[in-house]
């Protein structure tokens, strides 16, 4: 600890802090821009700039490491005076005039700080350069007569997500972004992660399904988690009457701290699909709009006890799950697709945590394809690179991981277990001894295995992570399919016997297989948040909550129990997962309760040790 | 004690600031208690006097050689300048075409448009004055007071006038600054 004197007071602060971060810690405000504290610092925008006895300058605070005794001034009237130059230097470099841009009125952190010091106009005028706009991405617009070269989003796209698309060309007053090596950010490496745009101080990177819909101020907010996949990632969603105005990663959450991917940004502000709004029954075998009485009156006359099987999505929350497993009882369920569990035979637990990636120096990555199923965990994968992690990726198939691993190895299909026992054993030969070589010398190696990991390869991952001193990581599938598999869910689906299936889809697209496989089902009922080919051949639908309005438990690929909290209201008739199925029991007259897989997560090992919020 | 003189005028902007100077609505009567509202473009007398007023507010940016004149005209006929509103503070949407040259943004108005074609004929007579780099007010004449919004709020215009209008300057921060 060292002890430093701000603006007259005394604070005791760790060392190594720097002069911003102790300052806000004690609750005395800087103002940035450049700098952001999930980043590195920079010293870019010199907004930060703080007087320190024995300086000749002022200081900018942002780089500045506390020091003992260290005397510190950030609210002289020379400071504001240096604060309006730096603001004044920056309008005039490009296109600033705020009437015309999306972020302004609150949601500009250059407009605020001007605001803060209270400018009433520019001292120094534009230079009137034009600089293009690239226009050419799907979800962002890179609007460089905005930018104010803080590197925020180099930073991110770096450090953050590991990616590396973003950078900056060409010197001084002609510098801006660009992607890879100068081409359009559409047609860049980019991810679509939109990091960048969360992180952008100005109206530079915006997004374009969200830009004018809404200001923050003006939009309600919500904490929650996404439940595109098993990753578990904090999300704050914006509405505005009613409707998704944007989602941002949330910066407090422990999993992804405000890194979030396309799936869990993005996606859901091109969600297009026509949404089920009524209860549909068939007569005649046409599909007509019902209402919820005559909807379940339609199911509770088919319904036949014990026959009845159910399929369900592996996004739904463990209440859902757990009135499901009661309603037609727990050997009937399974998941949509279910590969079956692979981990049923191991001992348990033997799985690590996310967190254990950030110390990793060797990580090894089989059976999954990290930039598809679970791209966040990708990006945690990806972004220790610079720092001389070893990636090993083994995988019969073409990975976009590939780009980035040291050693690729690609065995024939089922050889990856033999592979693993190789590597363990340093016995590998040719390109693969050098991947046994990282290895050995690891002192933190992680394994991360897929849903496409045979029970065989799980048990090589184990055993070479006991060998090795490393931690094994599973990403499975859809966001609660860690208690899906713990429940008894993921298993090879009979629907031979079955006299009615129940499929809970919630807001899942049904693949062609699904289709196929209930094509000779006598009787099906779907619960469905939009129109599909299934939909349209089922005996009953029941319009369920898609996902922001839908509350409930997830338990994250890692065992992190997390609550995801409704965001928006769903329709009228629409109503969520669980009270759907709670419907059907009760019009049924049978007895569900959605909190037994708390009882059971007590009474047995799960694969990872659970951690409660 | 005379009542404060007050004196508006306007040069390339839309009129949305005098709007909004109306849209004070019956603290108009207040004002015009406190102080002698002279010339203004929305009423008869168009001309600040000559013998001079104590506030003088200008709304729109300096464009050309005509607003140029406007300009200067108030400055010397003026004790407080006051700058309404974004085009006057900042340049505003008028300056937006200092990122093309004059000439093309007059071949776009007379010639490019969608309702005009190659027969179009950019204006040309020796009595109109000429096109100038837009500017803000501050960059022709000294400013006394910046009062940024486009347009700024009714309630801001009314506290800055009535502040003058009482021989005080008006002290704007928090929520009174407002750049769009």
């Amino acid at each position: 600890m060292v002890n430093i004197t701000i603006n007259g007071t005394s604070y005791e602060v760790p060392e190594g802090y720097t002069v911003l971060k102790a300052a806000t810690e004690k609750g005395i405000h800087i103002p940035t821009l450049c700098d952001h504290p999930e980043l590195t610092p920079y010293g870019g925008c010199r907004l930060c700039l703080v007087e320190v006895d024995g300086f000749r300058t002022p200081q900018p605070s942002c780089t500045l490491p506390v020091s003992n005794n260290m005397v510190i001034r950030t609210d002289t009237p020379a400071i504001h005076e240096s604060r309006k130059f730096v603001l004044s230097l920056i309008f005039s470099e490009r296109n600033h005039f705020c009437p015309y841009c999306q972020v302004s009125g609150g949601d500009c952190e250059l407009q605020n700080s001007a605001y803060d010091e209270g400018m009433t106009y520019w001292p120094i005028q534009p230079n009137w350069k034009n600089f293009p706009v690239d226009a050419s991405h799907p979800y962002i617009i890179l609007e460089h007569n905005r930018c104010i070269l803080c590197r925020r989003c180099v930073r991110a796209c770096g450090e953050l997500v590991g990616n590396f698309t973003l950078g900056v060309e060409e010197r001084g007053a002609n510098s801006i972004l660009m992607a890879d090596l100068g081409v359009p950010l559409g047609e860049s490496t980019c991810v679509s992660c939109g990091t960048c745009v969360q992180v952008c101080p100005t109206g530079a990177l915006i997004d374009r399904w969200s830009a004018y819909r809404g200001r923050e101020e003006e939009s309600k907010s919500q904490k929650t988690i996404c439940t595109a996949c098993s990753v578990g990632c904090g999300i704050e969603v914006f509405t505005r009457h009613n409707n998704i105005v944007k989602i941002y990663g949330d910066w407090d959450a422990a999993i992804n701290k405000g890194v979030i991917c396309e799936k869990g940004r993005f996606l859901p502000m091109v969600e297009k699909r026509e949404r089920v709004l009524t209860p549909i029954v068939k007569q005649d075998g046409k599909p007509k709009a019902a209402t919820w009485q005559n909807a379940l009156e339609a199911i509770a006359a088919k319904w036949s006890k014990g026959e009845v099987a159910a399929l369900v999505s592996d996004r739904l929350p463990a209440e859902t799950l757990s009135f499901v497993s009661h309603l037609v009882g727990s050997d009937k369920v399974s998941v949509i697709e279910s590969a079956g569990d692979a981990t049923s035979g191991l001992k348990k637990p033997f799985e690590g945590k996310l967190a254990d990636l950030k110390k990793s120096d060797c990580v090894v990555v089989v059976g999954t394809n990290l930039a598809e199923d679970h791209e966040v965990a990708g990006f945690f994968v990806k972004r220790l690179v610079p720092s001389g992690t070893s990636v090993i990726l083994i995988d019969s198939e073409s990975n976009p991981l590939d780009q980035v691993a040291d050693v690729v190895l690609k065995p024939a299909k089922g050889g990856e277990a033999a592979l693993l026992q190789l590597l363990a054993d340093g016995k590998a030969t040719e390109v693969a001894a050098k991947a046994a070589e990282l290895l050995a010398k690891a002192s933190n190696p992680v394994f991360i295995y897929g849903k496409s990991a045979s029970e065989l390869t799980i048990k090589a991952a184990v055993e070479a992570a006991q060998k090795f001193h490393g931690v094994v990581l599973g990403t499975r599938g859809g966001a609660n399919s860690l208690l899906t598999a713990f429940l008894g869910m993921e298993k090879e689906t009979q629907l031979d016997k079955a006299k009615a299936v129940l499929i809970v889809l919630a807001d899942d697209e049904p693949s062609q297989k699904l289709i196929h496989q209930l094509e000779k089902v006598p009787f099906k009922v779907v619960l469905a948040a939009y129109h599909s080919q299934l939909s349209a051949q089922a005996d009953v639908v029941l319009p369920v909550a898609m996902w922001a309005e839908e509350s409930g438990t997830f338990i994250s690929m890692d065992g992190h129990v997390q609550q995801a909290v409704a965001s928006i209201n769903p329709p009228e008739e629409v109503k969520s997962s669980k009270e759907a199925v709670q419907e059907i029991a009760s019009r049924l007259g049978i007895k569900v309760n959605g909190e037994s897989w708390k009882d059971l997560l007590k009474s047995k090992a799960v694969v990872t040790e659970i951690v409660e919020a | 004690m005379a009542k404060p003189k007050i004196s508006s005028d306007w040069m390339g902007g839309c009129a949305g600031c005098h709007m909004s100077f109306l849209d004070m609505d019956e603290r108009i009567i207040k004002l015009v208690e406190l102080a002698d509202l002279r010339s203004t473009p929305i009423t008869d007398l168009k001309v600040p006097d000559e013998s001079g007023v104590d506030v003088g507010i200008l709304e729109g940016s300096v464009m050309n050689t005509a607003n140029e004149e406007v300009v200067h005209r108030m400055r010397e006929r003026c004790k407080i300048l006051v700058a309404l509103g974004d085009c006057a503070v900042f340049g505003g949407v008028p300056a937006m075409r200092n990122f093309f040259t004059i000439e093309e943004t007059l071949r776009r108005g007379y010639v490019e448009t969608e309702s005009t074609d190659e027969n179009g004929k950019v204006p040309d007579d020796p009595e109109l004055c000429k096109q100038t780099r837009v500017r803000a007010v501050h960059e022709v004449v000294p400013v006394e007071l910046h009062v940024p919004g486009c347009p700024p709020d009714p309630d801001v215009i009314f506290y800055v006038l009535s502040e003058l209008a009482q021989g005080r300057m008006p002290e704007l921060k928090g929520d009174k600054i407002n750049w769009h």
